[in-house]
């Protein structure tokens, strides 16, 4: 310190300083000192704070604070309309969970299912009616939209509403009343991401304007052209258990269906085929045409060839296609074959080889079609017509933000300023909301009653599960007010079901016990009148236009695709879906340009450069995300961001509050004026952006150095039958038992465990949000997921491994739910200074918040990577979305680590409820959010001491394995190897 | 959650420093787990009489008692003899129809202030094995528990624990006293007076804590003895003292889920609809004009209800469960005291961890005869969630 005589001086100032004050800095150390001692030790006037408990005046039935109540009800995030129950702790949904008694869902629910929970407690909702953008009162804004009704009808104005698909039956028919009292009203349904070509091409195969039934269960081969139907298309819950039960290995059981992908992107459902062949989406016809004539040779049937001939050659090697169709033929009426375009002459094609496979009435169910999408593109271009050209009176939407979900929406705007009586009933004031005379702010599903009827012969209710928490109306009964006949939605839902559909069942003889069994099952199953397709129409065949215009040069062609966080969009103000990472880029809060490596390389981008796309005169502005399995010359972009009027989570603002040198950056952009957009020019900028990813490691064997790390380990179909030797590739690498550190642990009762097999996991991700759902997970937004802070107690690890000539271009995909392994030899538990985390007598590795000191020393000891800190108090400063907040599990505050419990709060109340019943836990009654949540039935939980639990038997197939099983610590998971029968 | 939590962590911090309480390593040894079930895991197996008293206890008690006096209902002290046994099996199983139609059974109804039995909703061979219990404890003398006396007394009262367990046994505190001295006498020499001073006022305080101190003293947090003023002076010693009406009557979610609760007043009124006031007064007292008029307000526009003031209250980030507790017998005064002399309604433990492992472990002695079992689960995660 000599060195330094200034520093010296300066601390002799200080002191006296110090000493000016009349107080020394060491003496207000001691007092502060003492007067703290004092405190804690002298027991002093600490009062609790002062508490109300306020009990019920009359208790309701049934209902006990401090018990959950499961009501049976209907998602109505999507017109796939899962079975839903719904969690209910003191009058309020905390948890939503998939109903197993559904019969297309079984139990499955998506993450944005799981997700429509805080879409309920979204303060930004609208709190009551709108008119002319001013707060108003129903009975006024009633009033005017009546006068101005009546006028209408006076004229014989045509009155439109426009949606999305309605399945629900009851909300039909009150467009119907509607449509009776004003004669000049017609529906239009159209829907963001349409399969209107579907619909179209059966029209004209079959004579019936419907989309089929796909029986994923049935079928041996599955060929799929671009439908991500594991992921977003359609009804992917429904067809995710129909994949995982046609591919289920049992131990009795050693065949499963194949799955061949051939798509324009890597989409979810490509990571899970056996077989994906990328293909450019120009190419999507001819190859399809392809397949189809080599199938038709394959059956002698010239003719057929003949007609899908194309001339065109495909993109796809010829012996590939030959090897397909070979499967196919030898699969007739147990293989199916799907597209996801919105190309007519593709759906018919496909439509065509379907039949020739003879797959209609078997895995194709045209008589008992699904009712999930019903969206008619032509219509929509007649009214935005008619609209420009000032033919609508009135316009009334009913769930439809046209102004945002589509690429015709400039004409819609222009269109919109010549209709006389516009009114919304979005429940929030979104972009179209903001543009229209009146917003009726309908009900969250949670709040209000209802029903759905997704395929022909299942009908099934929505109950609230709550008291409408803000002055909102039903759609129902906005429209009934309107139409004159004032009806609650109750009673209406109750009269249609009493005169439609009571009627046409014979079990119950009375209505009230049919209509409790139905609102207590959630679902029913009603005898209904079968379509009766036409004989398949050859003549529908004739015009297929196979040439397409070249793509210019310098262009890449364009794929935007919904996303798998926030599908098409409409529920982009969900933190939890936001936070959500895409199972394949890995991206969170936003989308990115995916595009190969030789793509970028060809435009000189890397990773992270942002890029103009351009086509027309319209531009967004997007990071690269470099993605292995893109075919070339191809930018894929995902739809649903870059919503401007849903909320302030949509809009990307921050989480917490920020330092002043903070900043969070935009989300991501609105790619629908693009939407069908088939090539655009790509321009790099001069800017990066750092994506805010979850994963960074994308190879268990790194290109150039490094060991391979069989972390998700996969076998063929020969090395996977158990009797043929229990050893997939990988298990040489374990070390033989060695001597163990410490000693064991002993379990004197259950002992929880989770086996999970890689062979039904998707990756969709559904687990994660449940997760976050039942265990106050906190949303820590996008500069902190970019810190690597991300917070999910589940994460899907995602994997490419190499395909023999170069990984980048076509690497399989495996995914890897990953989550606290509750390791028996558990590297945190030693570390710990303060005993914070410790091992059960049940086998769970504990981790207790309030003697947590947040050291972090566990999170560095943990080989997995699977504990998760707490750097700030992050949000749960939302008084309202603290109503999802699970009364069960502690909230935790900044400092303290935190993991997956197996759901320990779950555990506790099965053995409770066991115990009250005076019975044993029994298998499968325990269920963790993720294993109640996965739409596969890839996780499963029990006892591993019973060696009759499922648990313990999956242990014992021979695809099971431990993650990392060198480093000796004894997971309490079990993973099983996924078999992929690459069918060379 | 967050003072609540940084207490805990000086608590931790100072246990850590050489209060360390066998408490806080609890898991490090293998405890037995609740659902080590089975016969042979239990504490004592239940004779066909006991079990029969349970059920009594469980289903009958609230109202009636056998052989000590009339309560809600009637004394059914050999009511097995005054009546047919299928009339009483008939009134245990539908008592709605019962005292609708039959005569008896509707002046009994009348004589005991038109209160309604209510539907315990037993099957017929419980409501036989309730005749028989009733039977065979008329016969004896009034003791209608099938435990002795005494113990039914001691089990009441033995385990409300002061604050002073699992703070550190003495002998620590002595060891931890020899050693600071030790050390000063150390300094003295080697270091100088004022560190010698300093360590010697650090003895002097583990000295006071160890000899005593420690009863005077409480850690912030620690509520013993909470008794607030109560919106409506309710009496838990007229009560349930008293009138003897069981705890589980009025706080049935105590054995139906986590919590007990405060009884809605609609189960005030089936009592109070026709008890108006006091037994010695003309008119209904203060505090029972205060009942009465939230209930008579039920249909207003805006009805209130009353806003009790919460006595016991565990940290945020403790579940407990009394689902778990009830069904394992422990009794409700084991941990809230002897409440059926309470007046106005004190905290009478100290709800401290420290109190509840001494439990979980049964540390110094036996464990109660009555616990169903003698173990409880010492995994963190039993209340920790």
């Amino acid at each position: 310190m000599n060195r330094y005589p200034e520093f010296k001086k300066d601390m002799k100032t200080l002191e006296t300083e110090d000493a000016r004050d009349g107080i020394r800095r060491r003496q207000f150390l001691e007092i502060l000192a003492s007067s703290f001692t004092a405190m804690s030790l002298s027991g002093c006037g600490f009062r609790p704070p002062k508490e109300k408990i306020i009990p019920y005046l009359e208790q309701p039935e049934d209902v006990l604070p401090g018990v959950a109540q499961g009501y049976a009800s209907t998602c109505g995030c999507c017109p796939a309309a899962c079975g839903m129950l719904v969690k209910c702790r003191d009058g309020r949904p905390i948890k939503l969970e998939g109903n197993p008694q559904h019969p297309l869902s079984h139990g499955g629910l998506c993450a944005r299912g799981h997700a429509g929970l805080l879409d309920l407690y979204d303060s930004e909702r609208l709190r009551g009616p709108l008119a002319h953008g001013l707060p108003s009162s129903w009975p006024l804004v009633d009033a005017e939209i009546l006068r101005q009704l009546a006028g209408i009808r006076e004229q014989n104005g045509p009155i439109r509403i426009l949606s999305r698909t309605v399945t629900s039956p009851t909300l039909r028919q009150a467009i119907a009343e509607f449509s009776r009292v004003f004669p000049t009203t017609r529906h239009v349904t159209s829907d963001p991401v349409s399969s209107s070509a579907i619909l179209e091409a059966h029209r004209r195969t079959h004579g019936e304007r419907a989309l089929p039934g796909y029986r994923f269960e049935r079928a041996k081969v599955i060929v799929s052209f671009d439908a991500d139907f594991l992921g977003t298309w359609i009804s992917p819950v429904e067809f995710t258990r129909g994949w995982a039960q046609g591919r289920r290995l049992g131990l009795e059981r050693s065949t499963v269906s194949w799955h061949v992908q051939c798509e324009a992107r890597q989409s979810l459902t490509g990571g899970n085929a056996d077989l994906r062949i990328p293909i450019r989406p120009s190419d999507l016809l001819a190859a399809v045409l392809d397949l189809g004539s080599r199938v038709a040779r394959r059956l002698r049937f010239e003719s057929g060839e003949k007609l899908l001939a194309s001339g065109e050659p495909s993109a796809i090697p010829p012996e590939t296609l030959d090897r397909i169709a070979e499967r196919l033929v030898d699969h007739l009426g147990r293989s199916l074959v799907v597209s996801g375009s919105n190309d007519l002459d593709v759906q018919l094609a496909v439509n065509f080889i379907n039949h020739l496979l003879n797959n209609y009435g078997n895995t194709l169910d045209l008589s008992q079609p699904s009712l999930q999408q019903e969206g008619n593109d032509e219509a929509w271009d007649a009214l935005v017509s008619d609209m420009e050209e000032a033919k609508v009176s009135a316009l009334i939407l009913l769930d439809a933000n046209p102004a945002y979900e589509h690429p015709r929406r400039e004409a819609f705007r222009r269109g919109l300023a010549k209709v006389r009586l516009t009114l919304s009933l979005a429940p929030r004031k979104d972009e179209t909301a903001s543009l229209v005379g009146f917003v009726c702010p309908d009900h969250h599903f949670l709040e209000s009653w209802g029903d759905a009827h997704p395929h022909l012969g299942v009908y099934s209710t929505a109950q609230p599960a709550v008291a409408p928490l803000f002055n909102t109306r039903a759609a129902t009964e906005s429209l009934l007010t309107w139409s004159g006949i004032p009806s609650t939605a109750y009673d209406f839902l109750r009269k249609y079901w009493r005169e439609n559909l009571f009627p046409r069942q014979k079990r119950w003889e009375d209505f009230e016990a049919f209509w409790d069994n139905a609102l207590h099952e959630g679902v029913t199953l009603i005898e209904e009148e079968r379509l009766k397709p036409a004989a398949f129409n050859l003549q529908a065949m004739a015009d297929l236009r196979p040439i397409r215009p070249p793509v210019a040069a310098g262009e890449l062609e364009l794929v935007v695709h919904p996303g798998i966080p926030l599908g098409d969009g409409r529920q982009a103000n969900n933190p939890w879906l936001q936070e959500l990472p895409d199972p394949i880029t890995k991206v969170t809060w936003g989308n990115v340009a995916s595009l190969s490596a030789a793509s970028a390389r060809s435009l000189g981008v890397v990773e992270g450069r942002i890029v103009e796309i351009a086509a027309g005169d319209r531009a967004v502005r997007l990071p690269v995300h470099i993605q292995p399995g893109m075919p070339p010359n191809v930018v894929a972009i995902a739809l649903g961001y870059g919503r401007w009027a849903a909320g302030k989570i949509a809009a990307n603002e921050p989480i917490r509050k920020m330092l002043p040198i903070e900043r969070e950056s935009p989300g991501g952009e609105d790619l629908y004026p693009f939407l069908g957009t088939p090539s655009v020019r790509i321009t790099p900028t001069g800017q990066m952006a750092a994506l805010a990813k979850t994963q960074t490691y994308d190879y268990q064997a790194p290109p150039g150095n490094g060991r391979p790390r069989p972390l998700a380990r996969e076998a063929t179909p020969e090395q996977a039958v158990p009797e043929a030797g229990p050893q997939p590739p990988g298990h040489s690498e374990d070390p033989a038992e060695g001597p163990a550190l410490w000693p064991a642990h002993e379990y004197p009762g259950h002992r929880w465990a989770m086996a999970i097999d890689l062979n039904a996991c998707t990756g969709c991700s559904a687990c994660v949000v449940a997760c976050q759902a039942e265990n106050n997970i906190p949303v820590v937004g996008k500069a902190e997921i970019r810190k690597k802070r991300d917070m999910h107690w589940i994460r899907i690890d995602r994997y490419y491994s190499g395909s023999e000539s170069n990984p980048e271009e076509n690497p399989s995909v495996s995914f890897q739910p990953l989550l606290c392994q509750h390791c028996e030899n558990a590297p945190c538990e030693t570390v710990c200074p303060v005993l914070a985390t410790l091992h059960s007598s049940e086998g769970l590795n504990m981790q207790v918040y309030n003697r947590c000191v947040g050291t972090r020393y566990c999170a560095n000891n943990c080989p997995y990577k699977t504990r998760r800190f707490n750097w700030f108090d992050y949000a749960h400063n939302d008084l309202l979305q603290n109503l999802a907040l699970n009364p069960d599990v502690t909230v935790r505050t900044r400092g303290i680590m935190e993991k997956c419990s197996f759901c320990a709060q779950r555990i506790a109340e099965a053995k409770a409820r066991a115990r009250s019943e005076g019975r044993r836990v029994v298998d499968g009654e325990v269920q963790p959010a993720c294993v109640q949540s996965c739409p596969s039935a890839a996780l499963v939980f029990g006892d591993i001491r019973d060696p009759r639990s499922r648990v313990a038997r999956a242990a014992t197939s021979g695809r099971a394995y431990a993650l990392l099983s060198e480093v000796g610590t004894k997971p309490s998971i079990t993973y099983l190897a996924r078999v992929r029968d690459r069918g060379v | 959650m967050r003072p609540s939590l940084e207490i805990s962590s000086l608590w931790m911090a100072f246990q850590l420093a050489g209060w360390s309480s066998p408490a806080s390593l609890g898991a490090a040894e293998s405890p037995a787990s609740m659902e080590s079930a089975g016969p042979a895991a239990e504490h004592q197996p239940l004779s066909a009489f006991q079990q029969q008293a349970a059920l009594f206890h469980q289903k009958c008690a609230r109202c009636h008692t056998v052989g000590r006096g009339d309560r809600v209902g009637p004394d059914l002290r050999g009511v097995t003899r005054r009546r047919d046994k299928e009339w009483l099996v008939g009134l245990i199983l539908d008592p709605e129809t019962v005292l609708e139609s039959d005569p008896v059974a509707r002046d009994l109804m009348k004589q005991f202030n038109g209160v309604r039995m209510e539907n315990a909703g037993l099957t017929r061979s419980q409501a036989e094995s309730l005749l028989e219990y009733i039977q065979t404890a008329s016969e004896g003398p009034a003791d209608e528990d099938g435990e002795p006396p005494e113990a039914a007394e001691e089990k009441l009262h033995t385990r409300i624990s002061g604050p002073d367990e699992g703070f550190g046994t003495p002998a620590l505190g002595l060891a931890g006293l020899g050693f600071l001295l030790v050390l000063s006498a150390f300094l003295w020499r080697s270091a100088g007076r004022p560190a010698a001073l300093t360590v010697l006022v650090l003895a002097a305080g583990d000295a006071y804590w160890t000899l005593g101190g420690h009863r005077y003293h409480r850690l912030p947090g620690n509520h013993q003895g909470y008794q607030p003023v109560q919106p409506i002076l309710f009496s838990h010693a007229l009560h349930a003292g008293k009138l003897e009406i069981s705890c589980l009557y009025c706080h049935h979610g105590a054995e139906k889920g986590p919590v007990a609760g405060v009884p809605a007043v609609q189960l005030c009124m089936n009592c109070h609809n026709v008890v108006k006031k006091p037994a010695d007064a003309q008119k209904p007292s203060k505090e029972l004009e205060k009942l009465l008029a939230v209930w008579e307000a039920r249909k207003d526009a805006a009805p209130r209800s009353i806003e009790w003031v919460r006595v016991h209250r565990l940290p945020d980030f403790v579940f407990f469960d009394h689902q778990v507790h009830v069904q394992n017998r422990v009794q409700c005064q084991e941990c809230h005291g002897p409440v059926e002399t309470m007046e106005r309604l004190r905290q009478a433990s100290d709800l401290s961890m420290g109190w509840c492992v001494n439990c979980h472990r049964h540390r110094g002695g036996r464990p109660p005869t009555h616990w169903k079992r003698a173990e409880a689960t010492l995994d963190c995660t039993a209340c920790h969630l």
